[in-house]
């Protein structure tokens, strides 16, 4: 394509709780030309679904709904001469970081001096945990359901099984408990619940329903709706048990089973993508491989918590701004590892010489008394220590760095 | 120490420490908190126990908007017992468009002393000025 291209500073790629902080984020930094683009027809990403409380409790000092939430950000995002656009689908990003829009007045190319990526995740699906079984209408993946219970105002089924105990199948069960359905019960492979222990109780335990952990669904059965599910104990290799099944009559499935970040746009920007994350590879200041290009929210890597996805948007988002403004620090750079019961560390990149970094990170699996140290690889120098009294493989923790980086370094717990 | 069963167990969440809690009658009749590392956690426990407070939220079909439905929750927690009756009012609503977040749908629902409150403005957040740039709809 000839001609001139339009241009802007930032371009955030999302307007969910990542999306429109990284907007304001840039703004506050002193971004001139900021572009937020939705490709929903609404701000708010999935944040308008989630009609529950526990949202803000960090960022706004109180708890309130996602969608009180969500318009909160929004009403700051307004107040900006930021440059809104909802229904604006990107559908390339080109790694010299120029976007291919699908916008509401027809196709565009915009040229950014910097991206931040804020496109959020989406949920496992039964193909991609492999049940067996046939294939019968009534298996929703939670999120799904909870679109159409909450925004649509559809009746689902009437008796439910839920597979995984991530937070929202858990909010599933007790919002379906809400409606007059039957919730028999819910199935989690691992031995310990994948969701907060608040939502346990006062989404399952409050209403009767039955948690089974160590145990999963082996078989969907069904011809046109489901008709049952077969869920069996596992073993310690996550194997189900022969013998152990038994066959739980319902006409609906939801599946609580994990969340990918959604980075076909990276991919196409050339993003290195970290297998432990399923998010960019990022450095200190949340940039990607790809210069220019920032990312943040549950695209980066998936959260417990909105507010601190919003707060890694505001980050993201002044970061984005420095750049397009033409501050490139750069510098050769060292790697941060998970080691014993770390799952991952992150950013995964930091520039040599640097002090006060903050890593987020999350264990492998639920601990008490650890002690959680970040150690250089070389040295053997523990560079920060700090206490936890539990570990929960739910809970996003962070841990500061004060030193100043010059090798690599690991991140491990000590029991 | 009473030898009776558990009347509950639970994790303590004021803390990050998340002490172990379990419950128990007392020969005397008395509730008898053990677990807790510190004095918070008897009366976080005896409270759970005695007369749990939960919020809700659900959300209600609306008119005269585009979106099919309105969001709620209540002003503040009630009595545990008292959700199925307050879902069964909110259940009754058919609010109109527009309808302002934080807009009270029923005060003082059953006597509770909470509000059932709008969680979302039905035809969006608006800018406050005119703008140069930008198309916001939500």
């Amino acid at each position: 394509m000839k001609g001139p291209v339009e241009t802007c500073d930032v371009a955030v790629i999302g307007g969910g709780p990542a999306g429109l902080a990284a907007a304001l984020g840039a703004r506050r930094a002193g971004a001139g030309k900021v572009l937020l683009l939705e490709r929903e027809k609404t701000l708010g990403g999935i944040l308008n679904q989630c009609v529950h409380d526990g949202f803000g409790l960090f960022l706004y000092k109180e708890t309130i709904s996602g969608p009180e939430y969500a318009e909160r950000l929004i009403e700051d995002v307004v107040r900006e001469p930021i440059q809104v656009e909802t229904g604006a689908m990107v559908l390339d990003l080109s790694p010299d970081r120029v976007l291919r829009i699908n916008a509401r007045e027809g196709f565009r190319l915009v040229q950014a001096r910097a991206v931040v990526l804020a496109m959020g995740c989406r949920e496992r699906t039964r193909d991609m945990i492999e049940i067996p079984g046939t294939r019968p209408a009534g298996v929703f993946t939670a999120g799904l359901a909870q679109n159409l219970v909450n925004l649509q105002n559809l009746r689902i089924g009437r008796e439910t099984v839920i597979l995984g105990s991530g937070d929202i199948g858990l909010i599933m069960a007790r919002r379906l408990a809400f409606e007059g359905v039957a919730v028999k019960g819910v199935f989690e492979i691992m031995p310990w619940p994948g969701g907060l222990e608040r939502n346990v109780r006062q989404c399952l335990m409050d209403f009767g329903i039955p948690l089974e952990l160590g145990a999963t669904v082996v078989e969907i059965r069904g011809r046109d709706r489901v008709e049952s599910v077969v869920v069996a104990k596992v073993d310690e290799a996550l194997a189900p048990v022969a013998g152990t099944e038994r066959v739980i009559p319902c006409d609906t499935l939801l599946l609580s089973v994990g969340l990918i970040p959604e980075n076909e746009l990276s991919k196409r920007a050339g993003v290195e993508l970290s297998p432990l994350t399923g998010g960019a590879v990022v450095d200190e200041t949340l940039m990607a491989s790809v210069p220019g290009v920032f990312s943040c929210g549950n695209v980066l890597h998936i959260h417990d918590v909105a507010d601190w996805a919003s707060y890694e948007g505001f980050a993201a988002g002044e970061m984005a701004a420095r750049h397009a403004a033409g501050d490139r620090a750069g510098g050769a750079t060292v790697r941060v590892s998970a080691g014993a019961n770390v799952k991952y560390a992150l950013p995964q990149l930091v520039t040599a010489g640097t002090a006060g970094v903050e890593l987020s990170f999350r264990v492998r699996r639920p601990a008490r008394d650890v002690r959680i140290e970040v150690t250089g690889r070389t040295s053997g120098r523990v560079l920060a220590r700090r206490k936890f009294p539990r570990l929960l493989p739910s809970e996003l923790q962070k841990i500061k760095v004060q030193a100043a980086i010059d090798e690599d370094i690991e991140v491990a717990g000590h029991e | 120490m009473s030898e009776r069963m558990p009347l509950d167990r639970l994790t303590c969440v004021l803390c990050p420490v998340g002490c172990e809690l379990e419950v128990r009658k007392t020969e005397a009749g008395e509730l008898d908190v053990s677990g807790n590392q510190c004095d918070k956690g008897v009366p976080f426990a005896v409270e759970e126990v005695l007369r749990p407070k939960r919020n809700l939220a659900t959300s209600v079909p609306i008119r005269g908007t585009a979106a099919r439905m309105v969001s709620v929750r209540l002003s503040g927690p009630v009595p545990r017992e008292m959700i199925f009756p307050i879902l069964a009012e909110i259940a009754k609503l058919r609010p109109e468009a527009p309808v302002r977040r934080g807009q009270v749908l029923v005060s003082n629902v059953l006597g509770t002393g909470v509000d059932v409150i709008a969680t979302r403005t039905t035809d969006g957040v608006k800018p406050p000025l005119p703008q140069k740039t930008g198309k916001v709809e939500v």
